[in-house]
């Protein structure tokens, strides 16, 4: 009877101990998730002269920033990869 | 790009040309404004020569990032919004008709 009653008491204690074990294993896991990618930030700041370029636009026509100085504002819209929305 | 096109009259009437500049081929960009219905020109710049330029290339992931320059008609800066920002046409609107009154 003792002997059994003490198989309780080691099952209960155990018992316990797993479970306080669990908590601190979840906040772990949080940690370990990947970084957040770096975007890279430019080095031109407003008041600099835009760089200038001459691109293909899609009919294989080139584009040349140059071209609308003294014209027209320019509105350079940089995007990530067609189809990715945006 | 979408958001871009639907403002595009906004852009006309304060005479700002919008340019679309990514580091896809031209053919990719092409089937892209076909599928988005954009009438600005969408610029390929697969070298990679113009996102350097402006510092908008992840040398890491090899791609351009979202990024948006309003030049004035004399080709000065007065505008810059990076990163999520970057995709909601507005800020770089309001910049730009902020300048065209001042001018």
């Amino acid at each position: 009877m003792t002997r059994k009653f003490l198989s309780f008491i080691l099952l209960v204690a155990l018992s316990v101990m797993a479970c306080a074990q669990q908590p601190p294993a979840a906040p772990a896991n949080k940690a370990q998730s990947a970084p957040p990618p770096v975007a890279p930030k430019t080095h031109l700041k407003i008041g600099d002269p835009a760089p200038d370029f001459t691109l293909s636009n899609t009919k294989g026509e080139k584009v040349k920033l140059s071209d609308f100085r003294g014209k027209k504002n320019v509105v350079l819209a940089f995007y990530v990869l067609a189809f990715t929305g945006g | 790009m979408q958001a871009y096109q639907s403002d595009i009259a906004k852009f006309d009437a304060t005479e700002t040309q919008v340019l679309g500049i990514s580091v896809d081929s031209a053919p990719a960009n092409a089937r892209f404004a076909e599928d988005i219905k954009v009438t600005f020109p969408l610029l390929s710049d697969f070298k990679r020569t113009t996102v350097r330029d402006y510092g908008v290339f992840s040398e890491e992931g090899g791609y351009g990032t979202r990024a948006t320059f309003v030049l004035d008609k004399d080709g000065i800066i007065r505008h810059i919004e990076q990163g999520r920002t970057a995709i909601d046409p507005s800020g770089a609107f309001q910049a730009c008709s902020i300048f065209t009154k001042k001018s």
